[in-house]
């Protein structure tokens, strides 16, 4: 059946004429001439590679194996579909096949000189990376990614493409067709099935996460084993199929029946791990649906709260076999007779103690359920539950929906598993969102909101880990003999994580505050960073709390405030009812291992940019000024938010990963609870934490709105219950509730003076640390305070779905003399043309932002801070004056409009020249005008919102983009800029454009003057009219190198009472507002201004159209 | 060796027959596969050669039957395709070894010196770290049989090995086969060139339309076709007039007129004289009078 002498030979030969074919030699160079330079610029010092690039001494050889995934399988496929060409009358293998070769011989034969060929190709790509690394001194040295990646990623997706390649060109007998079909399979699978499914279907292993940790290896890798296992046998399963379809005459049929009972078996090895792997999959979704299910069913059931619990735990290799102390209190009005925990379902109970007494006692997947004799009001219990197991992952962030939650996580082109929790024998990280110990809050649901805990819990915990390791947890901390560690919090906390591991441990006391860093040996790429601040550390540290508890107004409550470096694949989410990600934990920051993919931590390119930036300065930085700089920017960046971003990204399709400390300073330290208003905690969380948040969201260029806005279209259709029980996906319900807390907090603040209201909470927090306080006792006393019944405000808040408009009008902005003293007046008209009363935020930024500032910015950029917003309510029907005066001229106005009707729901206006206007009276405040100002001219704005406005493109879309149209048709009433449509126009948001409560425009791309838009007015009178066009500004603000000194023209055709005119109006000399384009007369109900496509930059832009009556 | 073909056809899905209840005996020496394009001459070699099945009838070789026992016929093959192509990227000596390794378990050396030896055979040693696509047509035929002959076959199967070859490599390639015929080794020669057959084989058979025409010596064939060749020198006219009517063989320009030779039954012209007929005569006599194939 087999010759192993005929298989060599068939390889030996046969990859010598695959090596002299000039296809693979192009494809070698060319993809060896891009990885070589991908190397040099990631990973080479002449490259200046970033830290987060080098950091991981697996990235290397992964990053490769990527890069070379997607180009190795396009040429397999054109290498091995040549094994039969049918298109020639007779070919060379006929000599072959007349030979004595069995087919399985002619099949592997060929197939091993492909594996052969590509063999060597991934050693040199392996060898480049090995010398990149050993040249590198920023890169440690591991030598299991030289094997591992090659191994994982190149070798089972080589086999299956060969195997699949042969096979499909074996049946169809036609080569192009063959690769017609194998490529647009390939191209299929990245694009169609682009991080879906868990990536199952990625052959390539383009996308599996198989980016290891320096600290715990690869995670999930029975997955990784299973899926490549897959492609690997399923492979070896065509090749087999091959040598039984190929078309020549067997040497025995019993070889032939012999050939097909191996395929056979092989193809059931590779259904059998398809099958594991898509069960694999299914568990985790069926788990998590019945958790979901199962917290339904408990969540209105009335249970006792925990008083305290004393945990004792021990690591049993990739066990932990634990029991947990609890005291309980029947906190409700009414008896209990049961009560019930969550515990991880994958940890078996063995026992449970009620008073000392061994109790029967229920399991429903996460929930134990133990009936107990009556507990009366207030009376306590004491439990025991002895529990072992492993800790299912899957139990964690259950609000997260299926599509976000099977994502890959992504640091530059590593593919990076999430991991909520780690329990292996050499590593262990645990925190309560997979449930490691009994805990009585229930879970996310879709019956009711998740119910605040009525009391924060007295810990305790005592682990016993293997030899070496170092347990890290909350509270103060003993340590035994063998491996034992006690914890004990001096404060209730609402709950507790632990890390263990061959962590080392760093630490500062300052001001009786412990400040613990916690890091891998072989993690410490920070220490020569910072070398030189030995000395002042304590003053840094010093001055940096001083200045965040100053900002917060909070002082920081516990003793110690612990950094434990956590695996790259450790991940979290943003939370429904929690302001904090599991990254924060009390006491506790779970900072990614070597910093992960957060610039801050990349200490040496920070210096280098700050001598840079010297060195244009003439100046000279001391290393030790250097080392300041880096550590306060850190802090400031990462933990405490005092410096933002300038851009981001809105959440809508992921969560920007927050290491921010303050739910320290509330959640973990105080909390107002309320049963009945289950989002206000988190909503007061939000509120009261003064980080920087990024200025412009970057999304709106690529979906047309913002994210936010899309929200606020969610929650005029649904109250904020009904979203957070109907609405499927994740981020919207927890961007809605977000929202809604920054609305709600913003109106309150409004109604009873926002500084009086602020410091009132402060004052609440700050003699009600480490407890929770009930909403019922925090009413009375905002009605005691300012004589306030907040439950009705809180009530339409949530529940009412009408939402505010606002139209601003009337900007005005001159300089003035306060005396001697120049300074800035900024008024504005806003008008509440909507169903609700509303609250804006204005800031004013004195730094130039503009839309090309993202891609100028300088990860040492620092952010002037910003002056604390001005709120203001404005009701239905309302309009009102607002005047400010600033000290400096500002570069932008920003109004945040919160939940209302408008897009963009955060206006920014770019200020104009400020002229001096003598004898102005100074304005500073809000008034209310009762009659609004109206022109003394008779005036018609058509926007291209307004009926009047139409589109008109004779061009077809190309059939791909009709065919993708077809496949997924869009309801979408808005398209990012980025879309440049060449075949149509689209509208787009933003706040340069002109609008009332919808600032919006139409954009193409640019053409020959096919595509027009027309503006028709319904003037109700004859006569001269000015025109008017609204523009962005210069050059509809488009930047381009090359436009700096051209002129560009619009060309407006205007048909008018005397006939049509063609205008090529000078956009280069356009100014942010109305332009004047030419005076016609018009008789009523007639003419209309056209603008065309045609124009030399790259978008054409059409918003609106104003006749002013001479 | 000694085959024998029974009853076989080959019909091929669409219906058509390409052999039809073909009976052959073949023993050792060179035999000739005679006949015109489409006559089934390829689809009996590929049958013979193991790499396409036959729809009816057996074929034994040595006793053999080829269905059940391609295993041990295989390694007593050489075959050398109608339109054989070569690897491009392989020099002349590396195919020679590639087959050489797939057809014999010589050791290296001994598998080298063997490659050697037929490459100074078939007289390609000169050139044997040639790119083998970059030999002329004449040498890949010989690089061809010299793949063929490899493993020392007892059956050697050659398909159209001379056509498109120039006169000098027609005769190198013929000497070739005759030396070979001199070993204990049969050769299926399948041409449609008369003259290869005439000059090399012995025994031979004549396909038609997948069946066979005839069988048996070139000498049985051209008998067959004795007074029936005749040679005439005719002027213009005539010429034109006689081509009309009889298949020319030949015609040479003679002091402004025209030596024919040309097949018929009774004597065409009275100028006419009888000459002595060879296999392509036998031929043409063959296609004209038995087969009913007009050459006129």
């Amino acid at each position: 059946m087999m010759s192993l002498r005929n298989i060599l030979t068939i390889t030996k030969f046969e990859s010598k004429v695959l090596w002299r074919n000039w296809f693979f030699r192009i494809f070698a160079i060319l993809i060896l001439f891009f990885i070589t330079m991908f190397s040099i610029a990631a990973f080479s010092t002449a490259g200046n590679s970033r830290h987060f690039i080098t950091a991981n001494s697996w990235g290397v050889t992964y990053a490769q194996m990527i890069l070379l995934s997607i180009g190795q399988a396009a040429a397999i496929i054109f290498l091995a579909t040549g094994i039969i060409k049918k298109d020639k009358k007779v070919d060379t293998n006929e000599v072959f096949f007349a030979r004595p070769v069995s087919n399985l011989d002619y099949v592997l034969g060929r197939a091993f000189a492909i594996f052969k060929l590509f063999f060597w190709l991934n050693v040199i790509i392996v060898v480049m990376g090995l010398i990149f690394n050993v040249t590198n001194p920023a890169m440690q040295f591991n030598p299991m990614t030289y094997v591992a990646y090659p191994l994982l990623s190149s070798l089972p997706s080589i086999v299956f493409i060969t195997g699949f390649s042969f096979l499909v060109v074996t049946l169809i007998r036609n080569q192009p067709v063959s690769i017609v079909l194998l490529v647009g399979i390939s191209a299929v699978i990245i694009i169609y099935f682009f991080d879906k499914h868990g990536n199952i279907f990625d052959y390539m292993a383009f996308r599996l996460r198989m980016m290891a940790s320096d600290m715990t290896g690869f995670s999930g890798l029975r997955e990784i084993l299973m899926q490549r296992s897959y492609y690997l046998v399923t492979g070896i399963t065509f090749l087999f199929a091959t040598a039984f379809f190929l078309d020549r005459l067997p040497s025995k049929k019993t070889t032939k029946y012999l050939v097909g009972l191996v395929t056979l078996l092989f193809a059931s090895g590779s259904g059998y791990l398809m099958m594991n792997l898509w069960q694999t999959r299914l568990d985790s979704m069926t788990l998590r649906e019945n958790l979901i299910e199962v917290n339904g069913k408990w969540a209105n059931t009335p249970n006792a709260d925990i008083i305290s619990n004393y945990i004792k735990l021990e690591l049993r290799e990739d066990q932990i076999v634990g029991i947990s102390e609890l005291v309980m209190t029947n906190s409700t009005p009414d008896q209990l007779d049961r009560i019930y925990f969550t515990l991880n379902p994958s940890l078996s109970v063995s026992e449970v103690r009620v008073n000392n007494q061994a109790v029967e006692f229920g399991r429903e997947q996460h929930i134990v359920s133990i009936p107990v004799a009556n507990i009366a009001p207030n009376a306590n219990a004491e439990v025991s539950i002895s529990y072992s197991g492993t800790v299912n992952e899957a139990v964690a962030h259950l609000e997260v929906d299926q599509v976000r939650y099977e994502e890959t996580e992504q640091d530059f082109i590593y593919a990076i598993a999430k991991r909520y929790a780690f329990l292996q024998p050499d590593y262990l990280l645990l925190t309560k969102d997979v449930m490691w110990y009994p805990d009585n809050q229930i879970g996310y649901s879709l019956v009711a909101p998740i119910k605040d805990r009525n009391r924060f819990i007295d810990f305790q915990l005592e682990v016993t880990t293997a030899p070496g390791q170092l347990a890290i947890s909350q509270g103060e901390i003993e340590t035994a003999e063998g491996g034992k560690f006690k914890f004990t919090p001096e404060y209730p906390l609402p709950q507790i994580s632990l890390a263990v591991g061959n962590y080392v441990k760093k630490e500062i006391v300052v001001d009786s505050i412990a400040y613990q860093v916690y890091h891998y040996p072989k993690n410490d790429y920070f220490t020569q960073h910072l070398d030189q601040l030995q000395d002042t550390l304590s003053l840094l540290i010093k001055d940096l709390v001083t200045s965040y508890e100053h900002d917060q107004k909070l002082k920081y409550p516990f003793k110690r405030l612990q950094f434990v470096e956590a695996p790259v694949q450790f991940a979290a989410f943003n939370k429904i009812y929690e302001s904090n990600q599991a990254f924060v934990q009390p006491e506790m920051v779970f900072w990614p291992e070597k910093g992960g993919e957060i610039r801050a931590f990349d200490f040496k390119r920070q210096k280098r940019n700050m001598d840079r930036q010297a060195k244009e300065e003439n100046k000279v930085l001391g290393e030790r000024e250097k080392q300041a700089n880096v550590f306060n920017n850190l802090v400031k960046r990462v933990f405490t938010k005092q410096i933002g971003n300038s851009w981001t990204f809105d959440g809508r399709d992921a969560d920007e990963p927050n290491y921010a400390i303050f739910p320290n300073l509330y959640a973990f330290n105080s909390g107002i609870v309320s049963q009945k208003w289950s989002l206000l905690n988190r909503s007061i969380s939000n509120y009261l934490d003064n980080q920087k948040v990024a200025e412009r969201d970057f999304s709106r260029n690529i979906n047309g709105i913002s994210f936010a806005e899309e929200c606020n279209e969610l929650m005029r259709e649904s109250n904020i219950m009904e979203i957070l029980t109907e609405e499927k996906k994740f981020s919207k319900i927890q961007k809605s509730v977000s929202l809604k807390g920054d609305y709600l907090f913003g109106y309150l603040g409004q109604i009873v003076g926002e500084e009086e209201f602020k410091n009132f909470i402060y004052d609440w927090i700050n003699t009600n640390n480490h407890q929770l306080t009930s909403y019922d006792q925090f009413k009375v006393a905002v009605l005691d305070k300012f004589n306030l019944e907040i439950d009705p405000i809180i009530q339409r808040v949530y529940f009412d779905t009408k939402q505010p408009s606002f139209e601003i009008t009337n900007n005005q902005e001159y300089e003035i003399l306060d005396g001697d003293r120049k300074r800035y007046q900024v008024i504005f008209d806003v008008a509440n043309t909507g169903e609700n009363d509303g609250v804006i935020a204005v800031n004013f930024n004195s730094k130039q932002t503009s839309e090309f500032s993202f891609f100028r910015q300088r990860d040492d950029d620092d952010e002037a801070p910003e002056e604390a917003g001005y709120l203001s309510t404005v009701r239905v029907g309302e309009t009102k004056r607002l005047g400010f005066i600033l000290d400096a001229q500002p570069e932008n106005l920003s109004i945040n409009t919160f939940v209302s009707r408008n897009i963009p729901s955060i206006i920014t206006l770019a200020s104009g020249t400020f002229d001096v206007k003598e004898n102005a009276r100074p304005f500073e405040g809000e008034e209310i005008i009762v009659e609004a100002s109206s022109s003394p001219q008779y005036e018609v704005v058509v926007d291209n919102e307004d009926p009047g406005f139409t589109t008109f493109s004779p061009i077809e879309p190309t059939y791909l983009r009709q065919m993708i149209d077809k496949i997924k048709p869009s309801n979408k009433k808005y398209y990012g800029i980025w879309r440049r449509s060449y075949s149509k126009w689209l509208a787009t948001t933003g706040s340069a454009f002109y609008g009332q409560s919808i600032r919006s425009a139409h954009f193409t791309r640019s053409g020959k003057g096919e595509k027009i838009t027309k503006w028709t007015p319904d003037l109700e009178e004859s006569g001269f009219y000015d025109l008017y066009v609204y523009m962005m500004g210069k050059n509809q603000n488009q930047f381009s190198r090359r436009s700096q000194n051209r002129n560009y023209t619009y060309q407006y055709l205007i048909d008018h009472g005397d006939g049509e005119d063609e205008i090529n109006f000078n956009i280069s000399n356009a100014e942010r507002g109305w332009n004047y384009l030419g005076s016609y007369y018009f008789d009523a109900k007639e003419g209309s201004v056209v603008l065309t496509d045609k124009c030399e930059q790259r978008t054409v832009y059409a918003d609106a159209i104003k006749w002013v009556k001479q | 060796m000694n085959i024998e073909i029974k009853g076989l056809s080959k019909i091929y899905p669409n219906g058509h027959a390409a052999i039809n209840d073909v009976n052959l005996e073949i023993g050792s020496g060179m035999f000739g596969l005679l006949g015109p394009n489409g006559a089934g001459k390829s689809s009996l070699m590929r049958i013979l050669v193991t790499i396409q099945n036959a729809t009816k009838g057996t074929v034994t070789m040595d006793g053999m039957d080829i269905n059940r026992h391609r295993q041990k016929i295989r390694p007593l093959i050489g075959y050398l395709p109608q339109d054989f192509t070569f690897f491009s990227k392989l020099k002349t000596w590396e195919f020679l070894n590639y087959s050489a390794m797939l057809a014999t378990s010589l050791k290296k050396k001994e598998r080298i010196k063997e490659v050697d030896r037929m490459l100074d055979q078939v007289g390609l040693l000169d050139v044997r770290e040639r790119m083998a696509n970059k030999l002329s047509g004449g040498m890949k035929r010989r690089l061809g049989i010299a793949q063929a002959l490899i493993g020392k076959p007892r059956l050697l199967v050659i398909d159209e090995p001379t056509t498109g070859l120039d006169p000098e490599e027609r005769i190198r390639f013929r000497n070739i086969l005759s030396d070979l015929s001199q070993q204990d080794v049969t050769i299926i020669l399948s041409t449609h060139i008369v003259g290869d057959i005439s000059s090399t084989c012995h025994n031979m058979a004549m396909l038609h339309q997948g069946q066979v025409a005839f069988h048996g010596a070139p000498e049985g064939m051209i008998a067959q076709v004795e007074n029936h060749v005749w040679q005439v020198t005719v002027a213009d006219d005539e010429f034109h007039n006689l081509k009309t009517k009889f298949p020319v063989i030949s015609t040479i320009p003679t002091m402004g007129k025209w030596e024919t030779q040309l097949i018929a039954t009774e004597k065409p012209h009275e100028d006419a004289k009888n000459v002595a007929p060879n296999l392509e005569h036998a031929y043409v006599f063959f296609m004209e009078n038995k087969l009913g194939i007009s050459l006129v």
